[in-house]
């Protein structure tokens, strides 16, 4: 039987404090479990482009607080056998759902190699949007996993959706 | 002539840029709380210098070179844009006479941070000098 580990587990609201929390949660155990380089900075990537994502295109629910208790943003890593899964969530609303869907599918219709030419292009036409975001990180997300990425919209009204997805990191 | 010293934060690299030594130097980690403001001034003072000194290295006035060091730790995606924006400038100062070199140093076994390199060299067209740190 693989061994199962929970490194992180957050479910509530994601600030800037709440992601430098969680980060330096995650250097610790990458210290403490005295991870090979690549796996190390891999993993730490992936975290910040994920909870970056989630604190700059999280949809504004200050005026649905009993949703946000329904479905609070989510950032969870856990560590099955060798490999790490990444899971993340956070309420969109429904006219960003198939804009988000079409980004997703491009990428994972490539390979590496187109993957790491759509990265290259990505940068060169990359513009930094109001909330400091280049548009790259769902991309970084499959350059540094290797794999594709997977998700799930579920509907919780006519206007919201809950967007989660998971990543794999293999060893 | 501007000089620029911007020490180093948990979430932001350390930045010096010295043209009296002919030197930029970009070290630690990347992925400030607000990346424009901390990469548009940078970038702004790299472009007004340059653009001040092209016309002296067109004219074989100054042939030193000038060295650009990346020694990066970590950057986010959105930080990686904006170093791609200050190389962009670097192989401009390239292109018109000013002699460069750049170098981007990487960890030992970080073979990820040494192809981000290569990837940034060939975008550029310019090639980088690839140096190995032991930690």
């Amino acid at each position: 039987m693989k061994s199962y580990d929970v490194i992180i587990n957050h479910k509530g609201n994601i600030d800037l404090a709440v992601i430098d929390s969680i980060l330096l949660r995650l250097k610790n155990y990458i210290q403490d479990k005295q991870l090979d380089i690549v796996t190390r900075k891999r993993l730490y990537t992936l975290a910040v482009e994920c909870l970056d994502n989630i604190y700059k295109h999280a949809d504004n629910l200050e005026f649905h607080q009993d949703m946000f208790v329904e479905f609070p943003p989510r950032f969870i890593i856990e560590k099955i056998g060798e490999d790490y899964m990444i899971h993340t969530g956070n309420v969109i609303f429904e006219k960003n759902k198939e804009k988000i869907t079409n980004k997703i599918n491009k990428i994972n219709s490539h390979d590496q190699n187109e993957i790491n030419k759509l990265y290259k292009r990505a940068l060169m036409h990359a513009e930094i949007s109001d909330k400091g975001g280049a548009g790259l990180g769902l991309i970084v997300m499959a350059r540094s996993t290797g794999q594709k990425i997977k998700y799930d919209f579920e509907k919780i009204n006519d206007k919201f959706f809950y967007f989660a997805m998971q990543l794999t990191l293999k060893k | 002539m501007k000089h620029i010293n911007i020490a180093a934060t948990e979430k932001s690299p350390r930045v010096t840029f010295d043209p009296k030594k002919y030197l930029f130097e970009m070290e630690g980690n990347s992925r400030p709380e607000n990346v424009r403001d901390f990469f548009y001034p940078l970038i702004d003072n790299l472009k007004e210098y340059f653009d001040s000194i092209i016309y002296k290295a067109n004219h074989k006035e100054d042939e030193s070179i000038f060295n650009f060091n990346f020694k990066l730790e970590y950057f986010n995606s959105a930080s990686a844009k904006f170093i791609s924006d200050i190389l962009v400038i670097v192989k401009n100062c390239h292109d018109n006479g000013i002699k460069i070199k750049i170098n981007w140093y990487f960890e030992d076994g970080d073979e990820d941070m040494k192809e981000v390199g290569e990837d940034f060299s060939e975008m550029i067209a310019f090639p980088f000098n690839f140096i190995m740190v032991k930690r």
